[in-house]
């Protein structure tokens, strides 16, 4: 009996998060609210503050997500320090964004460093998440 | 009967057709997939390790992700090492990846560095000017390297089609296969380099 209930549970949340991205998002709401009780829901607007606002960041640059994603997050961009072409972020004009979750949390780490010196805060992850989605 | 046949015929190449697309769904859109460095086919057809080949191609999908993945013949063993136990600051970016990723593309680039095998051509003239007490980490501070671009102007170098000199790729067309020959270089606002 307990197994079934068990394997039913686990149904039921593998159904509720298909999306591996919906199921990291649950995960971090859930890891703000336990910091911050009246903590509601990650924010586009606030994603897009963080993705726009410039920082000194990498080799003492003044740089926001935006200097290599550009501002338009449907055309594709470019890496400022390299020189790479980057496709568009926007999962709705390239559908492998946002697709591979080890992707994207090795790519927010990764560029939340290049722009903010740290790593982003689970607020923070899932506030510029939501704003990447809503495109 | 005939119409029949061709109707499964259809369908099952129909079906297939769909499988293989999705299948053909790359992880990685970052990937270089014009990588084929002809040492490195040569190489994989002696030695046939599979997991010499998944070596390969993390190496190449996480490093050119941001640039280049250069070719592991330019520095000796030493230098990867060191950079593969520094990801976490590589030139100002965490370029850290899982352990499993991390020892599998080490393993590759020890197996290829300078000092683990022959290494002919340009790639050798430049990796044969590292002395024993160095372990560079990049290729462009090698004297062999310094030497071989010193007469290339800085705008050249500066300007927003090139950016960097680690982008070889903006002037030597066929670097990522390991081809740096002068009859390969076209550098932009420039043409043709003829020293």
């Amino acid at each position: 009996m307990k197994q079934t209930i068990l394997i039913l549970g686990l149904l039921t949340s593998s159904l509720a998060f298909a999306d591996p991205i919906d199921g990291y998002l649950q995960m971090l709401k859930e890891e703000v609210q336990r910091a911050d009780p009246s903590f509601k829901e990650f924010s586009a607007q606030r994603g897009e503050k963080i993705f726009f606002s410039k920082q000194i960041g990498k080799r003492g640059k003044e740089v926001s997500c935006a200097s290599c994603h550009t501002n338009d997050l449907k055309q594709p961009g470019e890496n400022i320090f390299t020189g790479k072409k980057l496709e568009p972020l926007s999962p709705a004009v390239n559908p492998k964004r946002l697709s591979d979750l080890k992707k994207v949390k090795k790519w927010l780490r990764r560029n939340f460093k290049d722009v903010y010196k740290r790593e982003g805060t689970a607020r923070g992850k899932g506030d510029v998440l939501t704003f990447i989605k809503s495109h | 009967m005939k119409k029949r046949l061709l109707l499964t015929a259809m369908m099952t190449t129909l079906f297939a057709g769909t499988f293989l697309l999705w299948a053909d769904d790359d992880r990685d859109d970052d990937r270089n997939d014009a990588f084929r460095y002809p040492a490195y086919q040569k190489q994989e057809k002696t030695s046939q390790r599979p997991t010499a080949d998944k070596g390969r191609a993390l190496f190449v999908r996480e490093c050119s992700a941001c640039h280049m993945a250069y070719q592991p013949e330019f520095l000796p063993k030493r230098s990867w090492a060191k950079m593969m136990r520094t990801l976490e600051d590589h030139f100002d970016t965490d370029a850290s990846l899982d352990r499993n990723e991390t020892a599998q593309i080490e393993a590759y680039l020890l197996r290829n560095a300078a000092d683990a095998k022959r290494v002919y051509g340009d790639i050798a003239e430049i990796a044969r000017g590292i002395r024993a007490d160095e372990t560079p980490q990049r290729i462009s501070e090698t004297r062999g390297f310094k030497k071989e671009h010193r007469k290339i102007p800085n705008r050249l170098i500066e300007q927003k089609e090139v950016k960097s000199i680690a982008n070889c790729m903006a002037c030597h067309t066929k670097a990522d296969k390991g081809n740096y020959s002068e009859r390969m270089i076209f550098i932009p606002n420039y043409g043709r380099w003829d020293d």
